[in-house]
C-alpha cells in the first residue's frame, strides 16, 4: 500500500505515471550484459592473491614458481603499479589520497586486512590462475592488529601507520595514533544549553560495520592495446570516476582510456570506486591480452568496502515544555585500513532535522584492521541518527510527551541554522512527521511484546556535473543517451522527463547509458543525484531540441522562428501566424530532417545546483519474543519528502529498499571477527541480510513537496529512506522489552541478554 | 585589489563606499590552514569568482582549494561551487565541505 501527498499542480501527462522501465525486459529475460558477462578474443583470466592476516608485514614475494606454471602469462605485485604521491586531494569526506589508494589496491610494504591483495595472475583459465596463486610464496611478520574503533584509539594500540599524525587537532599531537582526524562543528554556548534545561538525557551507542549487500560482484574486463589505448568493460555508479582513477593508478592518459558501463546489479555507494579495474588492466598491460576478473562473494566482503562500524555518544538537554535547548554528539567511525569514513557525514546530519539553539557533533576518523571503508547509501546519516533518534526518543518519554510530537515540535523549518552555518531553506520535514501523525497505524493498538518505535532522518542529496544528448531519429522517436549509472529505474525516470518537455509518448523515447568517449561527462550516480541533475540536463537538452524543432517549423512555414510556440509535441503556429497553418508534429518536423538542416541533436552538461535535502520519518512495530529473542517485524511504515514522484512506483521501490537495509542493519547484519582478525561470515549464509519472509509489506508514503530550483520538483530519493529504519527499529524493540537498547544488531543473544538484565 | 575583483574585509570592517557585501563563512576548520583560523569575511564581489578571487589573493592558494574541495550555499541553497554564480549584496555565503553520497 502507498500513499502520495502532493499539492495541486497543472496537469503532466507523462511525469507521475508508472510505465514499464526500459531496462525491464533484458534484465528479466538475462541478456542484460553485467560486468561479469562480457568477454573478448584471447581473453585471459585474472585472479587475486590476498593476505590471510589481518596485519602483517611483507617481507618479500617469490612469484617465480608462479610464472612458471603453464598457461600463466603474467603475474603481478605492486611493483606494476607507479608509486603515488602522498597528499589528500579532492572533497573533504571523499579525499582522495592516491598513496593509500594504490596500497588498497595492492599492498606494498603491509598488508592492513585479511583480503588486501598482495598479487595478481593472469592465466589462460581459472583453474590455472587459481593454481598459479597457490605457487606464489609470501614472507609474512605477523603483527598486532586491532579491530575495534574503541581499541583502535587506545594509546597503546597496534599501530597501522607508524607517521599518522591526527589531523584537526590543534596544535598537532607530538604521537602518532590510529586517529586520522578529528573534526567538529558547533554552534550556539553548550553549556549555558544545557544549564538551561530541566532534563538532560545520555547515552552511548554502539554499530557494527555492516556491507552494502550488493547481489552483483565487482567485475570487469579490460583491454590494453600495444599502442597506449585501453578498454574496460565494468560495473560501476560511475564510469568516469573509474576511469579517472584507474588511469591515475596505472599512470595512464585519461584520452587514452575508454570505460564501457555495465549493468549493475546493485552498488549503495560500494561501486563508487575501483577494485579490479586497475588490476586487469595492469595485467592486460602486461601480457597484451584482454584480461577479465570476477570477484567473489567472500572477495567482496573481505576486500570491498563496507560501512563502518562506530562508537557515539549523545547528550540532549530538554525543557519540560518539549523544547530541546541543547544538543552534543561524539562519533567514533571504522574507517578502515585507510582513512576516509564517513563521519563528517554523520557529524553535519546528526541534528540537522532540528532547530537546536546550542549544539555540537565532534567526529573521530579512526584506522583499523578492516577494509576501506566505502559508501553506504546515506553514509555516515544512518549511524549518527541511530544514536541522536535513540536519545531523542529517551528524552521524549522522559517528559512524558508522544515522540512524534515531540520531533515536531524541534523540527528545522526554513531559517533554522544548520550545525555547518547555513540556514535550511526547504520544506518538507514537518509533512513527513505530519504524514505519520495522521496514519492509522500509529494510533494502532499493541499486543504482548510488541513495541512501536518512530524516527527521523535527514541526507543532503547531490546535485553536481552531468551531459545528456537528445537524438531525434527521422520518424520521430528520440534517443536520450546521458553518462549516469543507472541503479534504479533512472533510464525510465529520465525518459519520462523528456517525454513530457517534448510532448511526445513515453514509449517513444529510448534512454541509454554512454560510454565515457560518447557523451560529456557524468559524476556518480551516488547522492541521489541522477534523477535531479542529469534530469536538468535531459530537460535543458529537450528545450534546446524544441528550439530547433520550432526554427524548422518556421522554414516550412516560411514565417519567424518567434511565431512558432510548442505545445503538447506540435509546432504550432503564434502571435501573428496563428490559425494560418496545422500544428506540425515532432514527428512530421524529423520526417524533413535533411531540407531542414541534417540531424536533429542537442547535448547539454550542467553543474546542477539548488538541490534540496531528503527527509524522512517512519514507523515501526515489532514483536520481540521473549524465549528466543527473535524480533519480527510486524508493520513498517515510511513518510518520506520526494519533492515530486517522476515514477512512483520506483520511489517507493527506493524507500522499500532502503527500508529494508535500515531493518537489516538494525537486527542482523555484521561483520565477525575471530581472534586473528579474521572474517568469519563472509557469505550470505552467515552475513543476515533480511529476506522477503522476514519483511512485512513496507508501506510507503510519500510526500510531495516540490524542489522549485527542479523543472518538475525533484529532490533525491534513494536515501534518506535509510536514515531513521536503524532508529525506528531500536525504539521499537526497546518499547517492547523495556530496556533501551545500545548496540546493534539487535540480534537474538544481544536481546535475551538484555531480557536478563535489571530494567 | 579592483573592485570587479571583488573586495574582501574580515567580517565587521567593511569596505568604504562600496555596496554592501556578502558575508562569507568558512564552515569548520577546512580554511585554517590557509587563514590561521579566520572564518569570517565581509566580501563584495558580483558573482562567485569574485569572492573566490578576493580570498586567494589575500591567502594564496585557497581559492584552488575552495574551488576543489567545497560547495556552498549561498542564502541557504545549496550550489555546486561555479564562478558564475551571482553574489546578491548582502547575501550570506557559506562554504561547506563537498558530500558525497552513496
Amino acid at each position: 500500500m502507498s500513499t502520495r501527498l502532493k499539492p495541486e499542480e497543472k496537469k503532466l501527462k507523462v511525469v507521475g505515471t508508472r510505465p514499464l522501465r526500459p531496462d525491464g525486459v533484458p534484465k528479466v529475460t538475462g541478456i542484460a550484459r553485467y560486468g561479469a558477462d562480457y568477454s573478448a578474443p584471447g581473453m585471459l583470466w585474472g585472479r587475486i592473491l590476498r593476505s590471510p592476516h589481518a596485519h602483517a608485514r611483507i617481507r618479500s614475494i617469490d612469484t617465480s614458481k608462479a610464472q612458471a606454471l603453464p598457461g600463466v602469462k603474467a603475474v603481478m605485485t605492486s611493483a606494476d603499479l607507479p608509486e603515488q604521491k602522498f597528499e589528500y586531494v579532492g572533497p573533504e569526506r571523499v579525499a582522495v589520497n592516491f598513496w593509500h589508494m594504490t596500497r588498497n589496491i595492492m599492498a606494498r610494504e603491509k598488508v592492513f586486512y585479511e583480503g588486501h591483495a598482495v598479487a595478481a595472475v593472469a592465466a589462460i583459465s581459472k583453474s590455472t590462475a587459481e593454481e598459479a596463486l597457490r605457487l606464489i610464496e609470501v614472507d609474512y611478520e605477523v603483527l598486532p592488529h586491532v579491530i575495534d574503533v574503541e581499541e583502535a584509539m587506545r594509546p597503546d594500540a597496534p599501530l597501522l601507520f607508524e607517521d599518522m599524525i591526527t589531523r584537526g587537532i590543534d596544535p598537532a599531537p607530538d604521537r602518532p595514533s590510529n586517529i586520522s582526524k578529528r573534526l567538529e562543528f558547533k554552534i550556539g554556548d553548550l553549556d549555558a544549553g544545557f544549564a538551561a534545561a530541566d532534563e538532560i538525557v545520555e547515552a552511548s551507542l554502539k554499530t557494527a560495520p555492516v556491507h552494502q549487500g550488493y547481489l552483483e560482484p565487482q567485475a570487469c574486463l579490460a583491454r590494453f592495446d600495444p599502442d597506449g589505448q585501453a578498454e574496460v568493460w565494468a560495473s560501476s555508479q560511475g564510469h568516469f570516476v573509474i576511469r579517472a582513477l584507474t588511469a591515475k593508478l596505472l599512470g595512464m592518459e585519461m584520452g587514452n582510456l575508454r570505460v564501457h558501463p555495465a549493468e549493475i546489479g546493485g552498488g549503495f555507494g560500494g561501486k563508487n570506486v575501483p577494485y579490479v579495474e586497475p588490476v586487469a588492466l595492469a595485467l592486460s598491460r602486461k601480457t597484451g591480452h584482454p584480461v577479465k576478473i570476477v570477484m567473489s562473494r567472500e572477495e567482496v566482503f573481505k576486500a570491498c568496502g563496507p560501512a563502518p562500524g562506530s562508537s557515539m555518544t549523545v547528550r540532549i538537554g530538554v525543557r519540560k515544555d518539549g523544547k530541546i535547548v541543547a544538543a552534543d554528539g561524539v562519533f567514533k567511525f571504522q574507517a578502515g585500513a585507510f582513512p576516509g569514513s564517513p563521519v563528517m557525514n554523520a557529524c553535519m546530519c546528526a541534528f540537522a532535522p532540528y532547530d537546536i539553539p546550542n549544539v555540537r557533533s565532534v567526529g573521530y576518523d579512526v584506522v583499523c584492521n578492516r577494509p576501506k571503508t566505502a559508501a553506504y547509501r546515506a553514509p555516515g546519516s544512518p549511524v549518527s541518527a541511530y544514536a541522536v533518534e535513540s536519545v531523542v526518543d529517551m528524552a521524549a518519554a522522559r517528559i512524558g510527551m508522544d515522540p512524534l510530537q515531540f520531533r515536531l515540535q524541534n523540527i528545522a523549518r526554513p531559517g533554522t541554522p544548520t550545525v555547518w552555518g547555513p540556514k535550511h531553506t526547504h520544506e518538507g520535514f514537518t509533512e513527513t512527521i505530519q504524514a505519520l501523525m495522521k496514519h492509522p497505524g500509529y494510533r494502532a493498538p499493541l499486543g504482548r511484546n510488541q513495541g512501536r518505535g518512530v524516527a527521523s532522518g535527514y541526507w543532503f542529496n547531490n546535485g553536481g556535473e552531468s551531459s545528456a544528448a537528445v537524438h531525434v531519429n527521422e520518424d520521430g522517436t528520440v534517443v536520450v543517451a546521458t553518462g549516469s549509472a543507472d541503479l534504479s529505474g533512472t533510464r525510465a525516470s529520465l525518459a519520462m522527463m523528456a517525454a513530457e518537455t517534448l510532448g511526445i509518448d513515453y514509449d517513444k523515447v529510448r534512454p541509454i547509458v554512454a560510454d565515457t568517449a560518447s557523451i560529456g561527462y557524468g559524476h556518480l550516480a551516488a547522492g541521489s543525484r541522477t534523477t535531479f541533475a542529469t534530469g536538468i540536463a535531459v530537460v535543458e537538452a529537450c528545450k534546446k531540441v524544441i528550439d530547433n524543432l520550432r526554427a524548422r517549423a518556421a522554414m516550412i512555414w516560411d514565417v519567424s522562428a518567434e511565431d512558432v510556440i510548442w505545445e503538447d509535441g506540435c509546432a504550432r503556429p503564434a502571435g501573428g501566424s496563428k490559425g494560418r497553418f496545422e500544428p506540425l508534429s515532432l514527428k512530421a518536423i524529423a520526417a524533413k530532417r535533411g531540407v531542414t538542416g541534417g540531424p536533429i541533436v542537442a547535448e547539454v552538461s550542467v553543474n546542477a545546483g539548488g538541490v534540496a535535502p531528503g527527509f524522512a520519518t517512519e514507523l515501526c512495530d515489532v514483536e520481540v519474543d521473549p524465549e528466543t529473542g527473535q524480533v519480527k517485524v510486524l508493520r513498517f511504515v515510511a513518510a518520506q519528502d520526494v519533492g515530486r514522484a517522476i515514477h512512483p512506483s520506483y520511489v517507493e521501490g527506493q524507500i522499500q529498499g532502503g527500508a529494508a537495509q535500515g531493518i537489516g542493519w538494525a537486527l542482523n547484519e555484521e561483520y565477525i571477527y575471530d581472534e586473528a582478525g579474521r572474517l568469519t561470515n563472509a557469505g550470505f549464509l552467515d552475513y543476515r541480510v533480511p529476506v522477503a519472509s522476514d519483511l512485512p509489506r513496507i508501506e510507503t508514503v510519500l510526500v510531495e513537496v516540490p524542489n522549485p530550483n527542479h523543472p518538475f520538483g525533484v529532490k533525491g530519493v534513494g536515501e534518506a529512506n535509510i536514515v531513521p529504519s536503524l532508529a525506528a527499529v531500536s525504539n521499537a524493540v526497546s518499547h517492547a522489552i523495556g530496556r533501551r537498547m545500545t548496540e546493534l544488531p539487535m540480534s537474538p543473544p544481544k536481546i535475551l541478554k538484555a531480557l536478563s538484565s535489571e530494567r | 585589489m579592483s573592485r570587479a575583483s571583488g573586495r574582501v574585509t574580515r567580517h565587521g570592517s567593511r569596505v568604504a563606499g562600496v555596496r554592501t557585501p556578502a558575508r562569507v563563512v568558512f564552515t569548520g576548520d577546512f580554511g585554517d590552514r590557509y587563514t590561521g583560523g579566520v572564518k569570517e569575511f565581509a566580501i563584495e564581489a558580483k558573482n562567485l569568482r569574485g569572492v573566490i578571487k578576493a580570498l586567494d589573493a589575500l591567502y594564496p592558494g585557497l581559492g584552488e582549494h575552495l574551488e576543489k574541495e567545497t560547495t556552498v550555499a549561498i542564502d541557504g541553497e545549496i550550489h555546486e561551487v561555479g564562478y558564475y554564480q551571482p553574489v546578491r549584496p548582502g547575501c550570506e555565503i557559506f562554504f561547506i565541505p563537498k558530500i558525497e553520497g552513496g
